[in-house]
């Protein structure tokens, strides 16, 4: 059935080719999912796997940011709910809880307010071990931070980079995304998605497309990728990205380079996270210190609308050295402080300095 | 255009997704994973080496949770960080040995 469709699809190429490219889309889709349907080795290794019970995980921390003269108290909470469903099923969601209190100028008292957020509420389905489909609210793949980086316990910086706003954020559609080896000593790694335009509070995005591709070298262990997205809506507007990271087996350093470039401004940031384990003396406490610096360039690009929060670029030409230190006093319990430089139209500095913690809470029997 | 646009991503994800789950040479690989390594010592570093390569990129090794529960962050982490099915499996032997 699938070979007749396929032979009418190309022979309508070229007399309706609009009408054959979807026919013919849907039809790989189609048994793209379907062939994953059919049970494989791979799977059959899998039924001897423990069975998964749903969890509630996630983050919480409480930082204080002062940031040119200005002190802020920054609790956050973000917890995730994981609920796996049979073999192939999982419903995960992420919320942020967020407070950023100032000093109010009438009290002296801090206060502000507690913004709630929903990062994610998507439903994945393993179609085979190569390709999942997600569906829901996602987090926009667009180069590496926003879906790898972006929980308190894994950064190495709390600031963000500058050009964190460009492409990411979360989208509501649907989502195919996977990886596999190429060869032994590359694996490719993919993500492309649809999103539909939102107003419905908690759940806006924008009505975009786009993806991601990744290529990672299992020897030097370096993954270098890039990132695309087109905007289906008003102004249409593209942005893309690029993206390196680099582990050097011989040392416990990690480097991260990002560059994304939008209508609006463009730039890069560039990382690196070196754990002080090599150095002889005070190993205990040593080994638990990462030493952190990022340096990060953005170029102003047009005038961003007025209102408009999407793009939250610096509006001139900035440039930001880092610095930073961690001390991972347990697993997921760490202490971060941070100095950074606005190097702008003005100068200033930005402290940071608190605690990041990650949990982990089954809701059900764990053994 | 706009649907082309569409169209031509998503039947581009899919057709990676179609060679990668028919390539012979990758089920081979798989398959000589684990009837080759029938020593769990050498599963549990092969694992290891699977940890370090997809979640060590991003974090270090958390300590060890439960089994049902290690059987559900793996599963997140095989979505969030695009990793296979067969790392998925070794990953999770090696952080619930």
């Amino acid at each position: 059935m699938w070979g007749s469709i396929l032979r009418i699809s190309i022979a309508k190429l070229w007399t309706r080719p609009r009408a054959a490219l979807c026919r013919l889309g849907w039809t790989t889709l189609l048994t793209a999912i379907l062939a994953g349907a059919v049970p494989k080795f791979a799977w059959a290794q899998l039924s001897a796997a423990p069975r998964p019970v749903p969890i509630l995980t996630g983050s919480a921390g409480y930082f204080t940011v002062k940031d040119n003269g200005e002190t802020e108290l920054v609790p956050e909470v973000i917890p995730v709910v994981l609920l796996p469903l049979g073999d192939r099923w999982l419903v995960e969601a992420r919320g942020e809880f967020k407070g950023e209190f100032a000093r109010r100028e009438d009290t002296g008292n801090y206060g502000g307010q507690v913004e709630n957020e929903l990062d994610y509420l998507q439903v994945d389905y393993i179609a085979n071990s190569h390709l999942t489909v997600t569906a829901g609210r996602f987090l926009t793949p667009f180069g590496m931070y926003n879906e790898r980086i972006y929980p308190i316990w894994i950064r190495d910086l709390q600031l963000v980079p500058l050009i964190f706003s460009i492409g990411t954020g979360s989208s509501d559609g649907i989502m195919f995304r996977g990886g596999f080896a190429l060869n032994s000593k590359v694996n490719l790694n993919y993500a492309t998605y649809f999103s539909t335009l939102s107003t419905v509070n908690k759940f806006e995005s924008d009505r975009t497309t786009g993806g991601r591709v990744g290529l990672f070298f299992t020897g030097p262990r370096i993954e270098v990728g890039g990132s695309f997205q087109k905007e289906l809506q008003e102004d249409r507007k593209n942005s893309f990205g690029f993206h390196f990271a680099w582990q050097p087996t011989p040392l416990p350093l990690n480097l991260r380079a990002e560059y994304a470039r939008s209508v609006y401004g463009s730039g890069y940031w560039v990382e690196g996270a070196y754990r002080l384990g090599q150095i002889p003396h005070w190993n205990k406490v040593m080994r638990k210190t990462e030493f952190v610096a990022r340096m990060q360039q953005t170029f102003a690009g047009e005038e961003q609308p007025e209102g408009d929060d999407e793009y939250n670029l610096p509006r001139s030409n900035v440039q930001q050295p880092d610095f930073g230190l961690n001390y991972y006093i347990k697993d997921g319990l760490k202490v971060s402080g941070s100095y950074s430089r606005w190097l702008g139209r003005r100068n200033w500095n930005t402290w940071t300095i608190g605690i990041a913690y990650r949990f982990a809470i089954p809701l059900g029997r764990a053994e | 255009m706009r649907s082309k646009l569409i169209l031509s991503v998503l039947v581009l994800a899919v057709a990676c997704s179609v060679y990668a789950a028919s390539s012979p040479k990758k089920d081979k690989a798989g398959e000589a994973v684990v009837t080759t390594q029938d020593n769990s010592e050498d599963l549990r570093l092969e694992g290891e080496k699977r940890f370090r390569a997809n979640c060590g990129r991003c974090h270090a090794a958390p300590h060890k949770f439960p089994p049902r529960m290690m059987a559900t962050i793996v599963r997140h982490m095989r979505v969030r960080a695009t990793i296979t099915d067969e790392d998925m499996r070794l990953v999770l032997l090696y952080m619930t040995q």
